[in-house]
């Protein structure tokens, strides 16, 4: 986002993420807000951040397999389950330490991504996003049934620890997270932009195009479903060391849904994108969590708790709602705010 | 062999529900070209509609179904009017998140409504067994069994033999060409919406007659989608057959491996036989594979 007049004089200047002086200092303020953001931020906030931060890093693994590479799947809850239940037998059983399980975690999760993925290379549409919705139900039901897993009570991993020093409370948890949300989410921006990410692209709008042109859909379909797990992955482990409870209730279809709905409010095809849909789903989750008791007095047919009906009506109809009037979603307008701005003060 | 026999039979009378609404899905993907999960609502509204006269009103079983199947008639045309024609034209990945959020949507009202409670239905088929060399098959299962091949052959006829099926058929084909035949795409759209509405709804019904009403009844939506996907999603006897054979899987597969595993496989018999029929034929057994050009 520049203003109208600031030019790319050399190379590296048109390649930069970061273009201008005044980039700089918004990113460098922000970040350094970021991270004193636990000395005056309430419990609460804390908390949703981090919950807000690991959906985020998520979603942006969704992204670059349905945004970019074009290949649907609804089956990131049951890999961060993946990644999640992986870390805690790593961290109790094993007696791994935190920093070693994380990335472990998000690769094992990859590598059983890769199997899920494997039906992408004869299967597409709705058919692929089918099967992903049965293997979420198979990784489901397994992690149920398997002895490891810790069955039905599910798993307590210990919060991370550094040379006895225990992240064991929200705002300690908060820059763990918050550090990690940031690498991916530079990861993910510069993967984009690299080789894969425009044969990811090229995938995406016409899979048999871009292997007329050259670009191995074999290898490209499972790398893309590599990274999306191995994301899912890492922001289970992170779920699991940071609620230190880990069990299948916390990964259902309906979360799988959710997260593919943040895809399609923030944008598909944008990094930016993934922040305006968590944002705005959770935003509109908090909004009801507040309103429905008010809701539920003032309509007593409603029932006691009506917060988790109507959170799930309220996302619905969200979604709706953006499907026909925004199907490019928030990131659409941010690009059209950004063209504006660079034109400003001239018509066009 | 008289036990594998009694869960086959029992799958059998399951898997003609999941063959019901697996056409009614079937129906609308072969016009439309619309995957629809929301079907699974279409199925639980159905059932909630019937048990709000039925179990709820007391109105006598033939005059509480026309109610039924009226509203949900009207939620199904509801959806194809606001929610999927105004994308008609997008890619068809947006009208597939469209129904998974209409799917959201009416899961939260179906939520609210029954607040966490189930709703029986009275009994309305007759009760009881009869048996057939030993093995014994509910008549109110039975019936329903029935039904749903009544049900589907009657809807072969239709796509056979009236007008409107023929209509149907070309809108299939190519929604640009029927229109320029002199077919009324629009309102195929939504006598498809209605027609499908109402097969799930009898699907519901019949299902509300074995289960209780309960969150999960949408969930027999999946199944059905599953059923449709592996049968070809644009043919209705593969549905049918993938239906029975579902249940019968996952009657049998309960029957015998649920001892071996600890239990649950009923739970996941479905996904598994939709991941391995994908694997051996992306198209579902029964379907058209399509030919891309670039």
């Amino acid at each position: 986002m520049r203003p109208c007049g600031v030019f790319d004089k050399s190379y590296t200047l048109d390649i930069a993420i970061i273009r201008t002086w005044q980039h700089w200092v918004i990113l460098i303020s922000a970040l350094i807000l970021l991270y004193i953001f636990p000395l005056f931020g309430s419990y609460y906030l804390i908390s949703l951040m981090n919950s807000l931060a690991i959906s985020v890093i998520v979603v942006l693994g969704l992204q670059i397999v349905t945004g970019y590479c074009g290949q649907i799947s609804f089956g990131q809850a049951a890999f961060m389950a993946i990644g999640a239940f992986t870390s805690s037998i790593l961290t109790i059983k094993l007696g791994f330490s935190f920093w070693i399980a994380l990335p472990l975690s998000g690769i094992v999760a990859g590598a059983i991504g890769i199997i899920g993925g494997a039906p992408s290379l004869r299967i597409k549409g709705m058919y692929l996003a089918m099967a992903t919705i049965a293997i979420h139900f198979v990784v489901i039901w397994l992690i149920l049934h398997l002895e490891i897993t810790g069955s039905f009570k599910g798993l307590f991993p210990p919060p991370p620890s550094l040379g006895g020093f225990e992240f064991d409370t929200d705002e300690r948890m908060y820059y763990i997270i918050m550090t990690v949300m940031f690498i991916m989410t530079y990861a993910a921006r510069n993967l984009s932009r690299t080789t894969v990410g425009r044969a990811f692209v090229a995938i995406r709008d016409n899979d048999l195009a871009g292997e007329v042109m050259g670009v191995n859909l074999y290898y490209y379909k499972l790398l893309a479903f590599f990274i999306a797990c191995f994301y899912a992955g890492v922001a289970g482990s992170l779920w699991a060391h940071w609620i230190t409870v880990v069990d299948c209730e916390q990964f259902t279809l309906i979360h799988a849904l959710e997260y593919v709905g943040m895809l399609i409010i923030g944008g598909m095809g944008s990094i930016p994108g993934v922040f305006f849909g968590v944002l705005f789903i959770r935003i509109l989750n908090e909004v009801v969590m507040f309103t429905s008791p008010v809701l539920a007095k003032a309509l007593p047919w409603l029932g006691t708790s009506p917060a988790a009906a109507l959170g799930l009506t309220a996302f619905g109809l969200a979604v709706v709602i953006f499907l026909i009037f925004e199907p490019r979603g928030l990131a659409h307008r941010w690009e059209i705010f950004k063209a504006s701005y660079r034109l400003y003060p001239f018509a066009y | 062999m008289i036990g594998f026999l009694q869960q086959a039979i029992t799958g059998l009378m399951i898997g003609s529900l999941y063959a019901l609404v697996g056409v009614a899905v079937v129906l609308v993907y072969k016009s439309t070209h619309v995957v629809s999960l929301a079907h699974g609502q279409l199925v639980a509204f159905g059932a909630l509609f019937f048990w709000l006269f039925f179990g709820g009103l007391g109105i006598p079983f033939w005059i509480s179904l026309i109610p039924a199947f009226v509203l949900t008639a009207l939620m199904g045309l509801l959806i194809e009017r606001l929610a999927l024609r105004p994308l008609i034209g997008q890619p068809l990945f947006a009208a597939f998140f469209m129904t998974f959020a209409i799917f959201i949507v009416l899961e939260g009202i179906f939520v609210l409504y029954l607040k966490g409670e189930s709703r029986a239905l009275p009994a309305f088929l007759p009760t009881g067994n009869i048996e057939i060399y030993g093995i014994s098959m509910p008549i109110n299962q039975l019936i329903s069994f029935f039904v749903a091949i009544l049900l589907f052959i009657a809807l072969s006829l239709i796509f056979r033999y009236t007008k409107v099926g023929l209509g149907m058929r070309a809108t299939a084909e190519d929604h640009r060409l029927a229109q320029s035949a002199g077919v009324n795409v629009r309102n195929i759209f939504s006598y498809i919406w209605i027609l499908s509405a109402i097969v799930a709804a009898i699907a519901g019904i019949a299902t509300a007659n074995v289960m209780d009403i309960y969150y999960m009844l949408p969930y027999i939506g999946i199944n059905g989608l599953i059923v449709a996907i592996c049968g070809g999603l644009d043919s209705l006897p593969g549905a049918l057959i993938v239906g029975l054979f579902l249940g019968v899987v996952e009657n049998v597969g309960a029957g015998y491996l649920d001892p071996i595993v600890g239990g649950g496989v009923k739970d996941v018999a479905a996904y598994v036989v939709l991941l391995l029929v994908l694997l051996i034929r992306p198209y579902g057994l029964f379907g058209l594979v399509r030919i891309e050009r670039i």
